[in-house]
């Protein structure tokens, strides 16, 4: 179902890109700073890289719209794949600074999510289940902050980030019935891996939306396969990532000969 | 709700029923009822009975009402603080039947005296306008009632050929779809009726005067096979119109006509609508926006979208054309413009591709809005 105003979906549009360079400058400035304050360390503590792995979406149902209204008086329930179902995919450039136990770390990227909606249409002799699948895509900026152990090449880290994201047009009509901004939080842990020339970084996060990501006013325009109403949202994901990191740093030279007394 | 739209769909579990929406009014409180033709594959009668739906202001179901009179003829009435429709008991009857709109309980019923109605209209003064056809003198029958339902004025309208096998399966929803409607102009020539009925061998759009019913003027086309789908006035002798031949759809958005003359429709310049289904069905209605006037022209494509083609009536322009998809086959039923100046939209939707049920869309004035 699509309704066709062009000049203002623009206008908001452009409006949601300035403030995405607002923040990336607010981001640009902090780190400026923090680099100014630390002199010329600054750059013996910044490791940079990039990094893949995938994601779960985990949709919580703030408010259920269906469309569907049954003149018997049943109701008709939407339901969302589980966890682990849909898979979705994140690639991202890695940017640290550390010192001994605190590490910043931004992950600017995209970051795709996937799962499907459910829901059942009910006649005297059959069931009709419907499942429409979703794929959305986000360049996203999470920031985290890290406290990590140092066990020489192993060290592992906790911690907790927060993310701006930006959800990326397509073609399926289902994609304007989300806002596009997403702002989530959550926790990450993850152990570092110093290769001596490169340093791995496995980690996983559990992310929370904050805020609805359904757009309140173009809720019934989806259409592409399917005629539905699209429930409030939470998009809740879990992430599990690969990176491979450079330090900028002269590199520790850890013993390949354990001592034993 | 924050949300000044809505999309329903209203699925009834019974396979072998059949829904066909025919009108819808807003309530003075908020919330809708809306008025379908229900065919049971399985009933004795092959006429559908009648079954009302009142939903909330969001389009949620409030109540559920299933009459047993039958063949029920758009449009719903208002009359005081009743719902009103017209129906025909079993003998073919036809009757105007009153409801609670609280419960959907009848509050009153009353015999009009006419047989086989195919549609009824409440005028601007209140008096109801219903058309029917009378097999015996082979004739389209108009009969004009006052508030209290009494007797005013009658007409009929020779065919001088025999119809009743069209017009029962118009009925019982087997054979064509005719489009049949009553609406009222008023200019220099006079005021009144245009209504779109059987009238000399064709389907013809008869300009009646108000006060004698006696025909003034027509639009006609070729026999039954061609038509006009919609009619309304815009102003003085113009009318906006939409038609069929030739098995596409046509569009007059500004055409004068002389309500006192007999006019071929293949002389008026039309443009092709090729979108729209094949002898689409098409509601014509005014509507403000903005305190702007525009006539809309509501349809359904091949494409199974809802269209609406958004004309300004003073400048005869076309604005904007709304589309509203979705997966199954659509056809629209009725249109109205809400208290909020947004728009409702009560149409047949073919569930799975099969069942044929009614979904009720209402439009937020956003989207109709100039700047838009």
């Amino acid at each position: 179902m699509i309704f066709y105003v062009q000049p203002f979906v623009a206008a908001r549009d452009l409006m949601k890109v300035t403030k995405l360079r607002y923040l990336l400058f607010l981001l640009g400035l902090s780190l400026s700073l923090v680099a100014q304050s630390q002199g010329t360390r600054f750059l013996d503590h910044l490791r940079i890289g990039f990094g893949a792995g995938a994601n779960s979406a985990d949709i919580r149902v703030l408010e259920s719209y269906n469309i569907y209204e049954d003149l018997t008086e049943a109701s008709y329930e939407n339901s969302y794949s589980p966890m682990l179902q849909d898979i979705g995919n994140q690639y991202f450039a890695q940017m640290e600074w550390f010192n001994d136990y605190l590490i910043l770390s931004l992950k600017p990227g995209t970051y795709t999510y996937r799962f499907s909606k459910i829901n059942e249409v009910m006649f005297s002799s059959e069931n009709v289940r419907q499942e429409v699948p979703y794929l959305l895509r986000y360049i996203s900026i999470p920031l985290e902050a890290r406290y990590n152990f140092d066990f020489q090449r192993f060290r592992p880290y906790a911690g907790i980030g927060i993310t701006y994201s930006h959800l990326l047009g397509s073609h399926d009509a289902s994609n304007q019935t989300f806002i596009r901004p997403m702002f989530s939080a959550g926790a990450v842990a993850g152990t570092y891996i110093d290769l001596r020339y490169v340093i791995l970084d496995m980690h996983i996060g559990y992310h929370s939306g904050l805020h609805n990501i359904t757009s309140k006013t173009n809720r019934f325009e989806t259409g592409n396969g399917s005629t539905f109403a699209q429930d409030d949202l939470l998009l809740n994901n879990l992430q599990l990532s690969l990176s491979v990191l450079f330090s900028l740093q002269k590199q520790k030279h850890y013993s390949n000969v354990e001592c034993f007394y | 709700m924050p949300e000044d739209g809505f999309t329903k769909i209203y699925n009834h579990p019974e396979e072998v029923l059949s829904f066909f929406p025919e009108s819808v009014v807003e309530l003075p409180g908020g919330g809708y009822i809306y008025l379908s033709a229900v065919k049971d594959e399985q009933a004795e009668t092959e006429y559908p009975s009648t079954y009302l739906v009142r939903t909330s202001a969001s389009g949620e179901v409030e109540w559920t009402m299933n009459y047993d009179w039958l063949a029920p003829s758009a449009r719903l009435i208002q009359r005081g603080n009743n719902i009103g429709f017209v129906a025909m008991n079993r003998q073919f009857e036809a009757h105007v039947i009153l409801v609670d709109p609280a419960n959907g309980n009848v509050s009153s019923q009353q015999n009009l005296e006419m047989a086989m109605t195919l549609y009824a209209y409440s005028d601007s003064r209140g008096d109801l306008v219903v058309l029917g056809y009378d097999f015996v003198s082979r004739s389209s029958w108009i009969s004009r009632y006052n508030e209290s339902f009494t007797l005013q004025r009658s007409t009929m309208l020779p065919v001088n050929t025999d119809l009743e096998y069209l017009i029962q399966r118009h009925l019982n929803k087997t054979g064509q779809d005719f489009h049949f409607f009553i609406g009222e102009y008023s200019n220099e020539s006079g005021t009144g009726y245009y209504v779109n009925c059987f009238y000399n061998y064709t389907l013809r759009s008869v300009f009646l005067d108000i006060s004698s019913l006696n025909a003034t003027g027509d639009i006609y086309s070729f026999q039954i096979e061609e038509g006009i789908s919609s009619l309304i006035q815009n102003s003085g002798s113009l009318f906006g119109l939409t038609s069929y031949y030739e098995g596409n759809n046509y569009l007059l958005s500004e055409a004068e006509l002389q309500v006192t003359a007999s006019q071929n429709i293949r002389d008026l310049p039309a443009k092709a609508l090729y979108e729209l289904t094949y002898k689409a069905r098409v509601i014509a209605n005014r509507a403000s926006f903005g305190n702007t006037a525009y006539t809309l022209f509501s349809s359904q494509t091949n494409t199974n979208s809802l269209v609406l083609y958004q004309y300004l009536t003073e400048a005869d322009s076309l604005v904007h054309t709304h589309y509203h998809r979705f997966d199954h086959r659509v056809t629209v039923s009725d249109v109205i413009q809400t208290d909020d100046l947004g728009i409702a939209i009560l149409g047949e939707i073919y569930i799975l591709g099969k069942y044929q049920r009614p979904f009720l869309v209402k439009m937020p004035p956003d989207p109709f809005l100039p700047e838009n």
